[in-house]
């Protein structure tokens, strides 16, 4: 018998996925085999820095790698909301419009760049409704057609037409203020018609979570979304993404690169390090146990009033000939001859907690 | 002491640089093509009074005629290229085509480029009123398409080769004032020009050192792409009559003398096809050169494009 | 939204008018590089005052400081006094008016097809980036761009007219000139096919049509290439950015991300080039109409131009300049209208 591929609790599961980008200058190894899982309902971080392939991950569990990147090797099981289970990257394209946008959602790290300056944002949301909720939309337009039944201006053909894409677009109208109000936004018939560059970036935001939110996916793959804000808003948007996760039950992978976001929304953490993902925990288990030279050096490196600033030594590594065995072994304070020669791989060292190291985990 | 230079060599950033600039260009074939042909017709301007000797005692930019029989003559041993309209020799005009081509290109370009800095530089480094006036000024000129604008200056200095010049410097300049204007306007918002006034750099030591090795590439990028364009624009210029006198060694001029060649003759449409083809042939693959191998380096140059 | 649209145009109008005015210098600037005797042609309306140089110089103050002259002379503008056009015998703007139709009609077919033609081809090009046919467009669009236009009209001419004997120059055959000018037919516009679709003439239409192939194509294979290349750059930058990236998370099709979204986008910066083209075709191609023959306002430009002729090539070259400003106003409108980032700025 052979074990399912996804345990009956897991939403995701990232297995060896290898990313490489074939640019001018030579073949950037962006992500290297990197392993990570989810479970249902769970909100898992990544945090990483600039170049250390999160962001290119996140796209690739929606098989939108960004040109000139190829997927050169992996698996990523999916479980959809049906109950099946998919292999994204082996899904054709007809499939995977059906997945994005419905199962798996992304929201962005600036706001005002994903959305399309020339449309509504209302037009932007409806796109996502009419896509993917047609058929629910068309059923209410039938209930509210029966309504009208009797009106002169059905029974012409020509205008029926007409008639029922304004009811159609009432419809969705309609659908998409309830969306707005749960985004807890104001006014939100105003809002459904103004453009992108009329509202401020918390606003947008909130805009760009609708969409993403609007079909209630599974999972909701968030890319530093409060990054680029003010602070005030950033505190905002993520108790509003806590409570959208209350009431939507979605997974939530959040990528960021500030450990106290993690701290405060986060069931688990994975760390990833130039392509790799070095260690995964729980939350509470990372703050109180990092066990990975990276994980440690990069919670030493948040600034405490009080004490000295402390930077990891070195720079990120240039991925087209990145480092021989573990890729952090160059800056690591406690490399061994091992480390410049093998890549560790992760290992389970306690409950839950993998770690990529030669350091530990050596049974 | 020879081991560290050649370390150095190969790890100079602008040694890099040229290799990679190289590289690039060696993966792409239109850019070859287009060196090759600027290479191509480089020669044959240098060459031209050993390619296609001069008569003695005569302006070698007037094409010897052997005869004066209007009907012109398919190409022969004698006359690689034919004759064309009044016995003219066809390969002689388009050797030395070649060099009125460059003569034209290379003397607008480079003027107007001067011009363009001059006037550019003075009006992003002092801003205010001068420059609101000086950019109107271009605003106007570049107004107007290039022919037309030619065109009227033309009438008012006279037919010419100097009057088309003229006139395409006045038209040209305008487009490289404004580029240097805002290279100038970038650098004079950072902070450095600053640092270098409070040390006591004088303005123009500024301008020199600072601005200009920015807007170099820009620059040699325009040039190689406008050399083509004014060489188009003269030539139409001396097909219309304002330009070249007649006889004289311009492509332009010459495809001009086919004009009433073109029907053929009864019975051979295509008799007097060398007339035009050959000229035109030429015209064409000089100014496709030259935008190839500005589209070159501007792919090279252009920083956005590089890094894909 | 209506009223910043309202306050956006007017804004855009009132710059019309420095910008005009600006023209009308620059023109008259030119015209000071002649001597006051060859400048007398531009202030007459009928050859006969020549006759008396120093009256008409005494009239107009043609001696006097620039400013002055330049009032004399821009009041004559405004009252429609071009000058007097040797080279064409008739005021310099009867002749604007009465070659205009012919450049109008040519601009009419050659401006749309070149602009449609170079859209959907860059578009074509940027989707299909590093394929082969994006390499076939372009090699294309820079063989089109490099090539003389004197020379590609000299050279149809010679395959099709010489050769094949269709496709004549000029704008009609002989025998339907003669149905023009003499016949039962009304000139309306000016615009032979117009004309003749009014006039329920098939036989002039297609007689009409068929002598603007020519002209027309040589002006497309021109002019695509430089609307090929931009619109091409545009979209290339525009797929590139998160929001297409947002719009295929959202599961929306290819065809609608490129269509709907990449394509609306990247138009933004086409569209000045294509008001450009066609406020170029419309000023007179002028050596388009020489070589075939088509006696728009560029074809009587290029004659005055050899005979010298002042007025004519000043006149013709102010009315250049003001199509431009116009077309630069409409541009600017149209942008107002699609991008609401500036019409609500």
């Amino acid at each position: 018998m052979q074990p399912p591929i996804l345990k009956e609790d897991e939403q995701l599961k990232i297995e060896d996925l290898l990313v490489r980008f074939y640019t001018y200058e030579g073949i950037v190894k962006a992500v290297e085999k990197a392993k990570l899982n989810l479970r249902l309902g769970e909100t898992l971080g990544i945090v990483g820095e600039t170049g250390s392939g999160k962001s290119v991950t996140a796209l690739t569990i929606m098989a939108l790698t960004p040109t000139p990147g190829r997927v050169e090797g992996g698996n990523i099981y999916f479980r959809l909301t049906s109950g099946e289970i998919v292999d994204v990257l082996k899904l054709k394209e007809v499939e995977l419009l059906k997945i994005r946008g419905k199962e798996i959602s992304m929201i962005f790290q600036e706001p005002n760049a994903a959305l399309d300056p020339l449309y509504t944002v209302g037009d932007q949301i409806a796109e996502a409704i009419l896509t993917h909720r047609l058929p629910e939309m068309l059923e209410r337009v039938n209930r509210l057609k029966k309504k009208e039944a009797g009106s002169f201006l059905m029974r012409l053909p020509i205008f029926r037409g007409f008639f029922e894409k304004k009811l159609l677009n009432q419809v969705v109208r309609e659908e998409i203020v309830q969306l707005l109000r749960l985004m807890e936004i104001p006014d939100p018939e105003r809002v459904l018609d103004s453009y992108p560059h009329e509202l401020s970036g918390g606003m947008q935001q909130r805009i760009v979570i609708a969409i993403a939110l609007a079909c209630s996916p599974a999972l909701l793959l968030a890319d530093e979304p409060t990054t680029n804000l003010d602070v005030t808003v950033q505190a905002q948007i993520l108790d509003l993404i806590m409570r959208l996760k209350q009431r939507f039950g979605m997974s939530i992978i959040y990528i960021t690169h500030d450990m106290g976001v993690i701290a405060e929304i986060c069931d688990r953490v994975a760390v990833m390090y130039a392509g790799n993902v070095v260690e995964v925990a729980p939350v509470k288990e990372i703050f109180k146990n990092p066990l990975h030279p990276y994980t440690r050096a990069l919670l030493e490196s948040i600034p405490k009033p009080g004490s000295a600033f402390k930077s990891i030594p070195g720079t990120v590594p240039n991925l087209i000939n990145p480092p021989s065995g573990c890729r952090f072994h160059p800056r690591c304070a406690c490399v061994m001859k091992k480390c410049s020669v093998e890549v560790p791989q992760l290992k389970e060292v306690s409950k839950e907690h993998y770690v990529a190291c030669f350091l530990h985990g050596d049974v | 002491m020879a081991k560290v230079k050649g370390k150095f060599w190969r790890e100079s950033p602008r040694i890099r640089e040229l290799a990679f600039i190289l590289n690039r260009i060696r993966r792409s074939p239109p850019s070859i093509a287009g060196i090759a042909i600027v290479l191509f017709f480089t020669f044959i301007a240098i060459f031209a009074p050993v390619l296609a000797v001069p008569q003695p005692n005569r302006d070698p930019y007037i094409m010897p005629r052997y005869g004066f029989s209007p009907i012109p003559r398919p190409p022969s041993p004698e006359f690689p290229f034919g004759t064309t309209e009044g016995q003219y020799d066809l390969y002689y005009g388009i050797i030395w085509g070649a060099r009125t081509a460059y003569r034209i290109g290379v003397l607008v370009v480079a003027v107007s480029m001067i011009i363009g800095i001059v006037i550019g530089s003075i009006a992003g480094y002092y801003k205010g009123v001068v420059d609101e006036v000086l950019m109107r000024i271009t605003d106007i000129i570049l107004a107007f398409p290039a022919l037309i604008l030619a065109m009227a200056f033309v009438v008012a200095f006279g037919r010419g080769l100097n009057s088309i010049t003229f006139a395409l410097i006045l038209v040209w300049w305008p487009s490289y004032a404004r580029l240097v204007r805002g290279e100038v306007l970038k650098v004079t918002a950072e902070d450095f020009v600053e640092a270098a006034k409070a040390v006591g750099c004088s303005d123009f030591r500024i301008m020199v050192r600072h601005v200009l090795p920015n807007t170099i590439f820009p620059l040699i990028i325009m040039a190689s792409l406008d050399i083509g364009s004014v060489v188009l624009t003269a030539a139409a210029l001396s097909f219309l009559g304002l330009g070249a006198p007649t006889g004289y060694a311009d492509w332009g001029q010459i495809i001009s003398l086919s004009r009433n060649w073109i029907t053929g003759a009864p019975g051979n449409p295509f008799a007097y096809w060398h007339t035009y083809i050959i000229p035109g042939v030429f015209l064409f693959l000089f100014v496709m050169g030259w935008n190839l191998l500005g589209d070159a380096l501007r792919d090279v140059f252009d920083p956005m494009i590089r890094r894909r | 939204m209506v009223n910043d649209i309202k306050a956006y145009v007017a804004r855009r109008l009132l710059l019309l008018i420095p910008t005009l005015l600006g023209v009308t210098i620059l023109i008259f600037a030119v015209a000071q590089l002649f001597d006051p005797i060859q400048r007398a042609s531009l202030y007459i309306r009928d050859p006969k005052q020549l006759r008396d140089i120093d009256e008409v110089i005494e009239k107009y103050g043609l001696n006097q400081p620039f400013y002055l002259q330049y009032f004399s002379w821009f009041s004559q503008v405004l009252q429609g006094n071009f000058g007097w056009s040797q080279s064409l015998h008739m005021q310099v703007l009867d002749a604007i008016v009465t070659r205009f139709p012919a450049t109008l009609e040519l601009a009419l077919y050659a401006a749309p097809i070149t602009i449609f033609l170079g859209i959907r081809l860059g578009k074509l090009s940027a989707v299909k980036k590093d394929t082969l046919i994006d390499h076939i467009t372009r090699a294309f669009a820079i063989i089109g761009w490099s090539l003389p236009a004197f020379w590609l009209g000299i050279v149809l001419l010679a395959f099709f007219y010489g050769g094949l004997g269709i496709f004549a120059p000029g704008r009609l055959s002989p025998w339907a000139d003669v149905l023009i000018t003499t016949g039962e037919f009304r000139v309306y516009t000016g615009l032979y096919t117009i004309d003749a679709i009014l006039n329920l003439n098939g036989a002039v239409f297609l007689d009409a049509l068929s002598h603007l192939i020519l002209p027309v194509t040589t002006l497309t294979i021109i002019n695509v290439a430089l609307i090929m290349r931009i619109m091409r750059s545009s979209m290339l930058e525009q797929l590139g950015k998160t929001y297409i990236i947002a719009a295929r998370a959202r599961g929306l099709d290819d065809k609608k991300v490129i269509d709907k979204h990449a394509a609306k986008n990247a138009l933004i910066p086409v569209i000045t080039l294509s008001g450009l083209l066609t406020a170029g075709m419309l000023s007179g191609m002028v050596i388009t109409e020489t070589i075939f023959e088509f006696k728009g306002i560029g074809y009587f430009a290029a004659h005055a131009a050899t005979q010298l002729d002042i007025p004519a090539v000043l006149g013709f070259a102010l009315l250049t300049g003001i199509i431009f400003v116009i077309a630069n106003l409409m541009v600017d409108l149209l942008y107002a209208y699609i991008d609401p980032r500036i019409r609500l700025a």
